[in-house]
């Protein structure tokens, strides 16, 4: 690992400044560090500058009527231990405590997974699935974007080189599923991860696969397929037949390109399976 | 029979517990390979004269050899160094040891190589497309060709009634020992000295003194705590290099592999292909033909071990009235062929658990019977002609078939329960040696086995030595010696440990107890007991204080000594039945029978292994917490053999897995409890009867996750690791 300076910064404005004070590659924020950290030590990156997030006010968990709005520092493990995003956000829920080990958790955290984009990311799907927006934080204020928009690549994102990820929105609780498949089950990374959801309001699905390279996606194809809330089976069956279809596959050291196929049909029907309306909330 | 806490616990806790990646001597300098950059070619060019010339760098190429080396004859067929023809990558072309990790990896970087590179065989299945035919021993890639037989097969073949053939493939898969490879060297005035994290200080000084033409008597090894070995640590590794870095740069030098490193050149278990046939009249096994074919990596060519060894394993615990075995050990280029826990016997019991499960099945008879009644029992003769002793494998089996069917009655949809035995050869092996010193309070046993972990030493050897003399084991001290000071041990291998030693400690006592009655006035064992806080020798009617028993030249000393020894009995096998090729017979039977259940999801292959109980021959319990806790590891290293662990290799024999990311051990995500059990009272060699326990668990787990996954979904997978891919190519899905 090559040296470098650590700060903290108090002010997300403190960070962007630096940001652009150092230069494209000059100087990398560091939010929970489960991902940089392996770039910094093999030498992939050396940035002479690594920034801190962990004094900006982004630790939140913000409820609008229903509405999700996560702080992009937030560990994963709060929203895992949070009752409201089990109950109201069921995939996310479930996509979020298949992330590593509860070790990583404590650090790992959302707007860091979408930033790094990773190929396999266990969370991006999930995000496309609800249509999560991220608010960026940048020198001219605020933008918004969606996650589909966001990430473009295996490890490319729209992501301005002085802007930061303040935190992800997610405009509606949605019925709303995650399923994965690993060679190992505990602490890996997915061979094909696949994020469905239902919106009551323009009563529509998404699905989303991820996995696959080079980033995770939505198929638009595949949801058309489904109607109302409770498809019937033969509407499943198309679905995962055009996801199988129409998804991009690699074949990797983790999954023949035939193999992935066949989850992505397996998965998709069952996540639309466990689709389901959120039991009435108690009083 | 209590289980206590074990006594290395706090100290590893606490991370007080020096291993070999942990050693940081003054002024030591860092070392590391020059590596192969192809997996086969011809070395044309090494041009070190850049790295020589970086400050503080030392460099040693093969031309450097001959003025290191050490004055006796060397083992001219193992090079240290590539001298002409490179045989598998990252195979050393050369050393460098510079002030920091850093620098040693500039030096290498500055090291320029010319290679032609030649056709690379990475497969073992492309040297030999079809079986080989007779005169395959012959062959440019075999290193070994072993063929045994007996009993009329060709008419038992003829005369049954039905005979099933399968072809079995197993994958290669690393010990994967937290710690990776790691040593210090220092030569001091003319004794070559190493400090090195390994199982066996004596074979390692063997090694080093036929690799560096160095005597025995000027080499000097010293363990530390080891992080695991499995197998890994057995002989040198490391430590010829970093003492000829030490001596070409007159300074200490620590070399510790990386984790790639540990993967890209760890010796261990490679693939193989498995033909079995198996003919069957009224209801009974009446032959089996079995043929190997095993990668033995870099293996020397007459040197190789594993295929003689292994290939009683592919028969199985079971008796046949003819057989017929033959075996190739297959050089490629890839790293040679090294042990990892019960070396190939987990993939053999995979191989003939699953294939006999596959006959009843095809009998119609229930596969669980079926296997019982073949089942070896004491008295009985084994394909080799060697009598079965006390074994408990039978019993096991009755027991496991008992929970088998308490948890099937439970069973839902996708779920199903398997049983599957093995047996493993437990002797004490080559010699060891143990030493007694009973001061006035205390009693110390010095040997030259380090605790690797497993609790052997530190436990097991307490609770013997404990049992041996009467005294509590808070009074006893185990002291581990170099190899100039230690009584000589063969190492930790083979699940020897408290075998061999133990034996070597209850001699010992034996000893000590009679030179205390005799300073008694009596004659036979004194017995040695606590009382009001003072260590008290006692002859029927007759007691003094220890303190009091001992001479003056003794205290002086620490106390009275007393040695002791243990060498295996020597076993033999009919070499009548050997038709080509070294086999090795098998000493002290242990039996394993284990119980999986399983959940299979029908849509995507995926395998979970839900409840396990594992039912082991041990022959008498020495030590309980540490006992328990070998079957617990040993199935969850087996689990990942089982399930996820194995190392690819592409064409041109580079490893594609080397690291844990897409090398897959279990996590305790993937571990059930394991319900141990164990089978007493079928006497083992070692001390009270007591069997090895090391290996033995972990040989039934990769049969057991296969069977209970054919009963629970009827994929029937013949290729290991048990992959949710695989398991969905078995139930059609692809």
């Amino acid at each position: 690992m090559a040296t470098f300076d650590l700060s903290a910064p108090e002010s997300p404005e403190a960070v962007v400044a630096a940001l652009r004070a150092a230069g494209p590659g000059g100087a990398t924020p560091l939010a929970g560090g489960t991902d940089l950290l392996f770039d910094l030590d093999e030498g992939r990156v050396a940035p002479a500058h690594v920034l801190s997030l962990r004094r900006l006010p982004w630790r939140t968990l913000d409820w609008v009527a229903g509405a999700l709005t996560v702080g992009s520092t937030l560990p994963l493990r709060a929203l895992e231990d949070d009752p409201q995003v089990r109950t109201l956000y069921p995939g996310l829920y479930e996509a979020v405590r298949n992330v590593g080990s509860v070790a990583l958790r404590q650090r790992a955290t959302m707007g860091g997974n979408v930033v790094r984009s990773a190929p396999a990311s266990d969370l991006i799907p999930i995000l496309l699935a609800l249509d999560a927006e991220l608010d960026l934080f940048g020198p001219q204020g605020s933008r918004r974007l969606s996650v589909d928009r966001f990430v473009i690549g295996s490890r490319r994102t729209e992501l301005r080189p002085d802007e930061l990820v303040r935190s992800i929105r997610f405009p509606e609780p949605r019925p709303s599923a995650f399923c994965w498949q690993r060679v190992r089950p505990s602490n890996d990374i997915s061979q094909v991860a696949v994020a469905t959801a239902y919106s009551p309001s323009d009563r529509t699905w998404r699905v989303a696969v991820g996995g696959v390279q080079p980033r995770p996606r939505l198929l638009p194809e595949a949801a058309r397929e489904l109607t109302g809330p409770d498809p019937p089976p033969a509407a499943v069956g198309r679905a995962a037949a055009v996801a199988a279809a129409r998804s991009p596959f690699v074949s990797d050291r983790r999954a023949s390109e035939e193999y992935r196929r066949r989850l992505v049909a397996s998965l998709v029907e069952r996540a639309v399976g466990l689709t389901r309306p959120a039991p009435p909330r108690s009083a | 029979m209590t289980a206590a806490a074990r006594p290395d616990a706090g100290l590893k806790l606490t991370g007080s517990a020096p291993y070999g990646t942990d050693l940081d001597v003054p002024g030591m300098l860092w070392a590391a390979f020059v590596p192969a950059p192809v997996a086969h070619g011809r070395l044309r060019g090494l041009d070190l004269g850049a790295a020589r010339a970086l400050p503080g760098v030392t460099v040693v190429g093969p031309d450097d050899l001959p003025g290191l080396l050490g004055p006796r004859e060397r083992d001219a067929e193992r090079p240290l160094l590539v001298p002409d023809e490179i045989l598998y990558r990252n195979q050393p072309l050369a050393l460098v040891a510079a002030p920091s990790l850093a620098a040693a990896r500039a030096a290498v970087a500055a090291v320029r190589v010319d290679v032609e590179p030649l056709p690379v065989v990475a497969d073992l299945e492309s040297v030999f497309p079809d079986w080989p035919g007779s005169d395959a021993g012959a062959h440019p890639q075999v290193a070994a060709h072993v063929h045994a037989r007996h009993g009329d097969l060709a008419g038992e073949f003829r005369r049954a009634d039905r005979v099933l053939a399968e072809t079995y493939r197993t994958a290669s898969v690393h010990q994967v020992a937290l710690e990776p490879h790691a040593c210090v060297a220092e030569i001091r005035g003319s004794t070559w000295y190493v400090h090195t994290s390994t199982q066996s200080p004596f074979g390692v000084r063997e090694d080093l003194a036929s690799l560096l033409g160095v005597p025995e008597e000027s080499l000097v090894v010293d363990g530390t705590w080891v992080g695991g070995g499995f197998g890994g640590k057995g002989g040198s590794f490391l430590e010829p290099y970093a003492l000829l870095l030490a001596r070409a740069s007159g300074r200490p030098v620590r070399f510790a592999l990386t984790y790639e490193e540990e993967f890209r050149l760890g010796r261990t278990t490679l693939p193989a292909v498995i033909r079995m046939e198996t003919a069957v009249r009224d209801g009974s096994i009446r032959a089996r033909r079995v043929r190997l074919l095993l990668d033995v990596g870099n293996s020397l060519p007459g040197r190789d071990f594993a295929t003689g060894y292994s290939i009683g394993f592919l028969l199985g615990p079971y008796r046949t009235e003819a057989f017929e075995v033959e075996g190739y050990a297959v050089r490629t280029h890839k790293p040679p062929f090294g042990p990892h826990r019960a070396p190939f016997a987990p993939q053999c019991a995979f191989v003939v658990e699953s294939h006999l499960d596959h006959v009843a099945r095809e009998m119609n008879a229930d596969p669980e019977t079926f296997r019982l009644q073949h089942l070896w029992v004491e008295g009985s003769t084994t394909p080799m002609g060697q009598t079965v002793g006390p074994f408990g494998l039978r019993p096991a089996f009755e027991r496991a078939m008992t929970t088998a069917r308490s948890w099937r009655a439970a069973l839902g949809p996708g779920q199903g329960v398997g049983i599957a035995g093995g047996f493993w050869s437990t002797g004490t092996g080559a010699g060891g040696e143990a030493r007694l010193r009973l001061g006035p309070e205390r009693l110390t046993v010095l040997e030259g086995e380090r605790e690797i972990g497993s609790g052997s030493v530190l436990a097991g050897l307490t609770a013997v030595a404990a049992q041996a003399t009467g005294i509590p084991p808070d009074r006893i001290d185990i002291v581990y010696g170099d190899t100039a000071t230690a009584p000589f041990d063969s190492g930790v291998y083979g699940s020897r440990t408290v075998g061999a030693l133990g034996r070597a400690i209850q001699e010992a006592a034996v000893r000590l107890r009679r030179t205390l009655a005799e300073r008694l006035h009596g004659q036979g064992q004194a017995e040695l007991v606590v009382r009001e806080g003072t260590l008290v020798a006692t002859l029927g009617s007759r007691s003094a204080p220890v303190a009091e028993l001992l001479t003056e030249a003794e205290r002086a000393e620490g106390g009275l000594v007393a040695d002791g020894r243990h060498f295996a009995a020597p076993n033999h096998l009919d070499e009548d039945r050997v038709v080509a090729g070294q086999f090795y017979p098998y000493n002290d039977f242990a039996g394993s029978v284990h119980v999986a259940q399983v959940a299979v999801d029908r849509a995507t292959g995926q395998v979970r292994v839900e409840r396990y109980a594992a039912f082991q021959d041990i022959g008498t319990v020495v030590d309980l917490g540490s006992a328990q806790a070998q079957v617990e590891g040993a199935v969850a290293m087996g689990l990942g053999t089982a399930l996820t662990e194995e190392a690819i290799w592409t064409d041109d024999g580079r490893l594609v897995n080397d690291g844990l990311l897409d090398y897959r051990i279990p996590t305790l995500g993937e571990v059930p409890p394991v319900d141990v059990t164990f089978v007493e009272g079928y006497a083992g060699a070692g001390p009270n009867g007591a069997k090895g326990l090391g290996e033995p668990p972990i040989i039934p787990v990769p049969a057991a996750v296969a069977i209970a996954t054919r009963a629970a979904c009827g994929a029937h997978v013949t290729e290991l690791p048990l992959s949710a891919e695989r398991v969905a190519r078995a139930l059609k899905l692809l």
